[in-house]
């Protein structure tokens, strides 16, 4: 059965084109001219039919009048004289019959239809056709700082596509009927729609389609684990590389930036109603963006001195530039969000005197307390958690000492012990600080490391080394009880269990000095007591996260929600986004029911 | 050391270790000021509970089985600071402290189990030891699952 879906050829290429029943080349070039010839009848009469060989300009060049929508009556290959109208095929834009020719197309020989109505220009292959031409671009590489120069400054590392390899890019999506990208996106972003805006060179339109569903695709595109969600599930990952989705989000977000094409909308329907956000993180931001697009007036209540949670105090500038999340801040300064820095909830104000001033509070106060291993000797001088050395680092600007006046936790050898994002973040961060040796200590393999797949990828390239199946047993001081080296002891995979996962077990007798004179310990994040400090009744399960529905978010205490990294303990920035949409729209249902 | 002479001597002996246990975890629960911390050591008590109730099956029916099968030993506890109970203890502080707890019993078991005067006595020891382990596995693997997550 022929598949008559067909579409419109959109990358312009240069294209071969030939004649299906004698071969016969169409494409005619001299030293000033690329043209594709063939013959064309015309009320009887036969005139040539010139084609742009890029499929862009269709003109006939004789002295017969054809005007715009007139449909020839036939086309003719020039040698064979056949008549190249397809049987089968009409055209995919209005209906008409269609010439029916052959490209090659990376060493295929692939249909490919003309129409035959002047002004429709329309140029086709078929849905199964394209799939074979489509599945052969390769996926394209963002242009990023060369790995020699970037570890000495602290500028982002992938400087982004440029609109002619995002194009590209976009035109390796198949447009799938039922695509499974979408099923990957924990927010549900409409990932073909987006890709099909861009195809038709429409990225502010994308831009806006993404919007819909992430209020933050700037941040989104460059820090999501894209290959473990979205591309995970493309489509085109079973035979060759998936979209490069997360690229191209990140590409129209920053293409509306840079254009200035951000309109502040005009907020029609305002209540008199009050909502509290404690915590700035990307799920605050989200419930602030939707509760003040919605009528809301909103209260931003933030600890530091500066906005953005993990994207400001944690995630590095060479990763996720602060100029980004500042625009955003911006963009709610704009809605009217109020924001009130240096509040800690819990200690100046508590939840209950939220509640008793405002109509609903969101709490999304993040994981920031250090988890350590509690091995020996992880009080010695020098040995950090991940937590206090990237707020040094990147909120109080140590890199920048001694303009800022924040000492730098500095170290030759450094040793990071983890394997996630913060791991690599910390990593890349003492190297570009002046570290001459920094080592990843993990104890699982390469295969189970939780970070995302480009950190690993851009710290190997930038010298850092990694220490595989191996965990630290032991921190050793000098005698003023400063950190010297750290012991470690070499692991294997086993299956203890019917669970399937391999575990890694020490192996005996396999223990090895690391000498450094810094450590950071990088394996995760817990809950931090103050807020609960002075609300005993907010329920906590035991790991010691606010015990809230998945779906609406609430929480023990009426008019309280909460969500992001204080529910489920450290995991991503969309899916703190996503609890935050989830509680704004709990909210506005049952605030509106008053 | 206690010296036992009989199959009975040994089974009696771990249940009252078991009931310990009980004991133990039910009176850190009521001291917990969270209250999902005092389910947590509620559930566990009641584990132990359920080693108590195996014992007195296998005492009463006079049947039990050394299996061959290896329980793994993710050896997680070997290179903790041990921390002292306390009532605001977290969760990973329980774990651990359920993983030493399992240990100890299972070092004991297996100390009494070389010194046993005959096979009959050193199989119901290994066995014992064998139990113990396997309860120090499954909390060492929700330790190795929930913190050890390196993210
Ligand atoms: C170094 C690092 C790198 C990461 N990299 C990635 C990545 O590449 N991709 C990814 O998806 N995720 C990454 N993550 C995880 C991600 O950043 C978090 O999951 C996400 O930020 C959680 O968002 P949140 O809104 O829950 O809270 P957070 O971002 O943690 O923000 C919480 C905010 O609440 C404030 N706060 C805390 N207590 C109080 C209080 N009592 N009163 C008032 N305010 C308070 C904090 O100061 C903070 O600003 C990374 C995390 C870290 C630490
Ligand atoms: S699964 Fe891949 S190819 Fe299909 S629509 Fe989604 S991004 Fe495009």
């Amino acid at each position: 059965m022929l598949d008559l879906d067909i579409k419109y050829l959109k990358f312009k290429t240069y294209l071969n084109t030939y004649c299906p029943y004698c071969h016969q080349s169409f494409n005619v070039e001299t030293k000033d001219k690329k043209q594709l010839v063939l013959k064309a009848v015309f009320k009887g009469q036969e005139t040539d039919l010139i084609l742009s060989p890029y499929l862009d300009v269709f003109e006939v060049e004789s002295s017969i009048p054809i005007e715009t929508n007139e449909v020839l009556d036939d086309i003719l290959c020039p040698e064979c004289h056949k008549s190249l109208i397809s049987k089968e095929i009409c055209c995919g834009e209005c209906g008409s019959p269609v010439g029916h020719v052959i490209i090659s197309a990376l060493s295929r020989l692939i249909p490919f239809f003309i129409c035959l109505k002047k002004g429709c220009e329309w140029h086709g292959l078929t849905k199964s056709d394209e799939r074979k031409i489509k599945l052969k671009i390769p996926r394209q590489e963002m242009p990023e700082q060369d790995k020699t120069l970037r570890i000495h400054n602290h500028q982002e590392v992938p400087y982004g596509y440029t609109s002619e390899l995002a194009s590209l890019e976009a035109g390796r999506c198949l447009q799938c009927k039922a695509p499974k990208c979408v099923e990957g996106c924990p927010v549900d972003i409409d990932i073909p729609a987006f890709i099909k805006l861009m195809r038709e060179n429409d990225f502010d339109g994308a831009a806006k389609k993404i919007k819909e569903r992430n209020v933050l695709p700037a941040v989104c595109g460059r820090v999501c684990p894209q290959e473990s969600q979205c591309e995970a599930k493309c489509i085109l990952g079973i035979k060759d590389m998936p979209v490069a989705i997360g690229r191209l989000e990140r590409f129209v977000a920053d293409f509306e930036r840079k254009m200035d094409l951000v309109k502040i909308p005009v907020i029609k329907n305002k209540t008199n109603k009050r909502i509290a956000v404690v915590g700035s993180g990307p799920g605050g931001l989200t419930v602030a963006a939707d509760m003040a697009l919605l009528g809301y007036s909103v209260t931003v209540f933030e600890a530091l001195h500066e906005l953005g949670g993990v994207l400001t105090y944690g995630i590095p500038e060479f990763r996720l530039p602060k100029s980004i999340v500042q625009f955003e801040i911006n963009y709610l300064k704009e809605l009217g969000v109020r924001f009130e820095l240096n509040h800690v909830i819990g200690n100046i104000l508590t939840v209950d005197e939220l509640r008793e001033h405002f109509d609903a509070v969101y709490i999304g106060v993040g994981a920031g307390l250090p988890v350590f291993m509690g091995v020996e000797g992880e009080s010695l001088g020098n040995v950090f958690s991940s937590n206090e050395y990237l707020t040094r680092m990147n909120l109080m600007k140590a890199y920048r000492f001694p303009e800022y006046d924040t000492p730098m936790p500095k170290g030759n050898k450094v040793v990071i012990v983890g394997g996630g994002n913060v791991a690599m973040d910390c990593a890349r961060t003492a190297i570009r600080t002046g570290s001459t040796e920094v080592t990843i200590v993990y104890r699982r393999s390469r295969h189970e490391l939780p970070a995302r797949l480009e950190e690993v990828h851009h710290a190997e390239e930038e010298g850092i080394k990694f220490k595989l199946l191996t965990s630290p047993v032991r921190y050793i001081g000098t005698d003023y009880n400063s950190l010297k080296a750290v012991e470690c002891i070499k692991m294997e995979l086993v299956e203890p269990d019917s669970s399937g996962r391999r575990r890694p077990v020490p192996i005996k007798d396999s223990n090895f000095i690391i000498e450094c004179d810094s450590a950071i310990i990088a394996i995760g994040t817990g809950p931090n007591p103050i807020i609960f400090s002075t609300s005993p009744d907010l329920k906590r399960n035991k790991w010691g996260y606010i015990d809230a529905n998945e779906k609406t978010m609430e929480t023990s205490i009426p008019k309280v929600y909460a969500g992001g990294d204080i529910v489920t303990g450290s995991a991503t920035v969309i899916l703190a986004m996503g609890a935050g949409r989830a509680a704004a729209n709990t909210m506005h249902k049952q605030l509106s029911k008053k | 050391m206690k010296e036992f002479g009989s199959v009975n001597d040994i089974l009696e002996f771990a249940i009252c270790q078991e009931q310990e246990a009980v004991e133990f975890y039910s009176d850190l629960a009521s001291k917990m000021k969270i209250e999902a911390m005092r389910i947590v050591f509620n559930q566990f008590a009641q584990e132990e509970m359920g080693h108590k109730a195996k014992l007195l099956d296998i005492k009463e029916k006079g049947i039990y089985e050394v299996s061959s099968e290896i329980i793994s030993d993710l050896k997680i506890s070997d290179y903790l600071v041990k921390t002292p109970a306390a009532n605001d203890m977290t969760y990973q502080e329980a774990l651990v402290l359920a993983m030493n707890k399992e240990k100890s019993s299972f070092k004991l078991y297996l100390n009494l189990s070389e010194r046993a005067p005959n096979a009959e006595l050193k199989s119901l020891f290994l066995m014992l030891a064998q139990e113990e382990s396997k309860h120090k596995l499954r909390f060492e693997i929700e330790y190795d699952d929930m913190v050890l997550k390196e993210n």
